[in-house]
């Protein structure tokens, strides 16, 4: 989704206006997943499959958090621990432990998940933004926020961001 | 904004894909004839056929303007078809045609960027009007001459064509294969092909050639063609029939009967009878230019009109001939299948060695099923290196498109330069030699208007060089790299100019004292640098080398600049090969597998105790043979835990490139394996990894990854 879209979408509860704020349609679907209590979520046209873990090959002279390469049908995708890449300690994996694997702009990414939880749809109104302090190391890679039942915050993650991060 | 005709999207790639093909036939043929300096009979009737059949495609898929132009160029070559003689201008006529190509090519790539059918219909008139007055010269200075030529080969000709007309006809039903598309110009090749052979020809649907509609009708119903063979050779055209192109099946409705077989023919036979409608149309756009052409008799006209049909159905058959040898040996595939066919062989290989290594199969008796196994390692091995191999295509097409550069550099410059090829039948990846195309025209041009441009005939020979400037295009395959070099012998690059651009223009980031003639000379690489003060049509804009570095650097290669002030300049492009099928050592150092090139390695051994030797900053050394090789760690240089760190117990590898040799030491060996060449992913090409001794990775048998060693980067 577009910054835009999201700017939107907050815009329209904010206003104040009660039929704009009761606009509820859905703009798309997230995959959620796990990490510790956590659940973070990706828009799903970003999504190219979920795989489980499996034997990863170390590159040397890479950050940390880029676990190495995996091959999945004969192509080579880098793989990135979202733990440590968000700062978080790493744990054991475990069978719940996948591999998803992400595509933006033809760069292919796996990301290293506890466990996945589910694939919902994004309705307007329950949209949010990041908050603005961004002390979090995490932070940055949050494109938006969308509030579930009982308080329970899905925090969206940006692929543009997190794949195309320019740092050396 | 013209718009491409509806329903036409279709068959536009097969347009694009023709037309493009006959346009590089063109300029090879151009090339070709240009150095020897005089058409060839045959060379011309090519010519007249590619423009002939450009002609009838691009009217079908209604782009009006493109038909004109080679219809126009189609009537220059018609006139010096007839009168080989008249050409007193050769370059004259050479320019008009390869503006003709150019104009062609430019009108097709707006075509295939249009957007959503919209596309900037290009007007030609100017180029038109040339063509017509070339024509109109031509024509004028071949009446004088050629004529009593003519009306003879005509009425030698006529007597071929003209065979009697009786007896009964066959009719046969052709149908084309599947999803040949454009079946009503498959259908009029096929007339040509077979029109020399027949005394009569008939044909459904008739406006094959103007109506595209009627490929419709052909795949339903067939391609109905009745004629009467030559003195009853009705086999013979059958068989013509049958191995025409694309044709699938056919079948026969009517047949005739063995007619009487009279070889003398009369030049009197009604020519309506003959030629059918394509020709009908030939001859009306042909009888204005016949009255000014040859001053004949309306008979010797008519004959002349005849023998152009028949003519056009010799060269087509000749080119038929011809071509089919090649064109059958040869196939044009979508990269994509290619590309998933790749991935899928990828997959059986690796579910092989799943199957094959089931655990479940651990410590049973299997030997029949062993057999199968081997057996089918076997198989997928060749089909792995045959897939391999498919997308691997030789450099020769682009090196050749620098020829024609070079043709237009010199006529633009007025210096005449040798142009050396080498080592055209390198093999790269499709996709990179695509990439490579636009950055070795600029190189071939730089080398061109910078470097021999900027030095005079009398310059050169004052400093001891041929006046004659060479140009050399080379490619050489290196270690898993493909190398090409463009050089040329000429001024060389400057690095006091160099220098001092690159301080006007702000480029300099650390004291001027520091910079190294090397730096210097690869600053022309920086974008917004050129050192031409005057902008030529070739070079001088500055955007050029910037566009070469980026592109190359897209294809994961590099470029350096290597030159000498008066001698030259070398520009050398590595590139891997991508796709690149290399021998492969397999090595383990802890947990992971690399792969290194067998191509460096010299020998493996064990060290022995007594060989090893450190120097004074405590660098690990060994002695073999007398000679003394330092050795790198593997595990040390690349970080990885491993158990085995003592040198006796893991194995050592000489290792040697360009006359420098070293030893590294790996936790053990594992075999031999021809593994593929994959770049790293995309997301990692921020890191330096290549920098640091890998240059891409594998996939082996089982599915797992190895890293390749660069060893060139590893000892330098």
């Amino acid at each position: 989704m577009t910054n835009d879209v999201i700017r939107e979408a907050v815009a329209k509860q904010q206003s104040g206006d009660r039929k704009l704020a009761a606009d509820n349609s859905i703009l798309g679907k997230v995959m959620t997943f796990n990490i510790g209590e956590q659940v973070y979520g990706i828009e799903i046209q970003y999504v190219t499959e979920i795989i489980g873990m499996q034997r990863i090959t170390k590159v040397p002279h890479v950050p940390d958090y880029i676990k190495g390469i995996i091959n999945v049908r004969s192509k080579v995708v880098p793989i990135v621990d979202i733990r440590t890449r968000f700062g978080k300690p790493e744990i054991p994996y475990t069978s719940r432990t996948c591999i998803i694997t992400l595509s933006f702009n033809d760069i292919s990414v796996g990301i290293i998940v506890d466990s996945v939880a589910d694939v919902e749809d994004i309705h307007t109104g329950d949209i949010s933004a990041t908050p603005q302090n961004k002390n979090v190391n995490e932070n940055e890679f949050i494109q938006y926020m969308i509030r579930g039942e009982n308080d329970n915050t899905k925090l969206i993650l940006d692929v543009a961001k997190l794949l195309d991060e320019q740092e050396a | 904004m013209a718009k491409i005709e509806s329903g036409m999207e279709a068959m536009l790639d097969m347009y694009f894909f023709e037309t493009n093909g006959l346009l590089e036939q063109l300029d090879e043929i151009l090339l070709r004839t240009e150095q020897a300096n005089a058409f060839e009979d045959d060379d011309i009737k090519e010519i007249f056929r590619i423009m002939h059949t450009i002609k009838g495609s691009s009217a079908m898929m209604g782009f009006d303007n493109l038909s004109v132009l080679a219809h126009k160029a189609e009537d220059m070559f018609f006139v010096i078809r007839e009168n080989p003689d008249v050409i007193t201008d050769v370059s004259f006529v050479y320019d008009l045609v390869f503006q003709v190509s150019d104009s062609y090519k430019a009108q097709i790539e707006a075509l295939q960027n249009n957007i959503n059918g919209e596309y900037e219909q290009m007007n030609f008139d100017e180029l038109i009007d040339k063509l017509i007055k070339a024509r109109d010269k031509l024509t004028s200075e071949a009446s004088g001459e050629a004529q009593p030529e003519q009306s003879g080969t005509a009425a030698g000709t006529a007597s071929i064509g003209a065979a009697p007309v009786q007896g009964g006809k066959t009719t046969v039903r052709v149908f084309f294969e599947d999803g040949s598309q454009m079946e009503n110009l498959r259908a009029f090749l096929l007339v040509n092909t077979i029109r020399e052979e027949c005394s009569f020809l008939e044909y459904t649907p008739e406006d094959i050639e103007s109506n595209a509609e009627t490929a419709k009708e052909i795949i339903e119903n067939g391609f109905v063609v009745s004629f009467t063979a030559n003195d009853g050779k009705d086999d013979y055209v059958l068989k013509l029939i049958e191995g025409a192109m694309n044709v699938q099946s056919y079948e026969v409705l009517a047949n005739a009967p063995q007619t009487d077989k009279k070889d003398s023919a009369s030049a009197e036979t009604p020519k309506a009878e003959i030629p059918p409608e394509p020709a009908k149309e030939l001859k009306t756009e042909k009888t204005a230019q016949s009255k000014t052409a040859a001053k004949a008799s309306a008979k010797s006209a008519n004959k002349s009109d005849e023998k152009t049909s028949v003519e056009k159905a010799q060269a087509a058959v000749a080119s038929a001939n011809s071509g089919a040898a090649q064109k059958q040996s040869l196939i044009s595939v979508n990269l994509a299948k290619l590309d998933a066919l790749h991935d899928i062989v990828g997959e059986i290989i690796t579910t092989e060695s799943m199957v094959i290594s089931n655990p479940d199969l651990e410590g049973l008796e299997l030997e029949s099923f062993n057999k199968a196994a081997r057996d089918l390692k076997k198989l997928t091995g060749e089909l792995q290196d045959t897939v391999m191999s498919i997308r691997m295509v030789p450099l020769a097409g682009v090196f050749q498109k620098m020829n024609r550069i070079v043709r237009d550099m010199r006529k633009k410059l007025g210096r005449d330069v040798d142009f050396v090829l080498e080592g055209e039948d390198t093999e790269v990846d499709k996709s990179i030699v695509d990439n490579l195309q636009d950055p070795l025209m600029h190189l071939v041009r730089n080398s061109m208007d910078h470097g021999i441009g900027e030095e005079d005939p009398e310059e050169r020979t004052r400093l001891g060089k041929p006046e004659k400037g060479t140009i050399r295009l080379s490619a050489q395959n290196a270690s898993g790299e493909v190398i090409i070099t463009v050089s040329d012998d000429g001024a060389g690059i400057d690095p006091e100019r160099i220098m001092a651009k690159a301080k006007k223009m702000g480029l300099l980031t650390k004291p001027e004292s520091e910079y190294t003639d090397k730096e210097i000379q690869n600053m022309i690489l920086l974008p917004g640098f050129s050192t031409n003060e005057v902008v030529t049509e070739f070079s001088g804009r500055g955007v050029g080398m910037d566009v070469v570095k980026s592109n190359i650097e897209k294809c994961g290669g590099q470029i350096i600049v290597d030159s000498k002030k008066g001698e030259g300049t070398n520009f050398i492009i590595k590139i891997p090969l991508t796709m690149a099928i290399i021998d492969g050592m397999e090595i383990t150092v802890g947990g992971l597998v690399f792969t290194v090139p067998i191509s460096t390695i010299r020998e493996s051994f064990k060290v022995e105790p007594g060989q090893l030797l450190n120097d004074t900053g405590g660098k690990e050394m060994i002695m073999i043979r007398g000679v003394v090789y330092p050795i790198l760690r593997l595990h040390e240089k690349f970080s990885i835990e491993t158990e085995v760190t003592d040198l006796m117990d893991g194995i050592l590898l000489l290792v040697e490139t360009d006359n420098k040799s070293m030893c590294i030491f790996a936790d053990k060996l594992i075999g031999e394996q021809q593994v593929v060449v994959k770049p790293f992913p995309k997301y990692l090409s921020r890191y330096n990894i290549k920098g640091e001794g890998l240059s891409g990775c594998t996939i082996m048998g089982d599915g797992s990854i190895s890293l390749i060693i660069d060893t060139n980067l590893l000892i330098g």
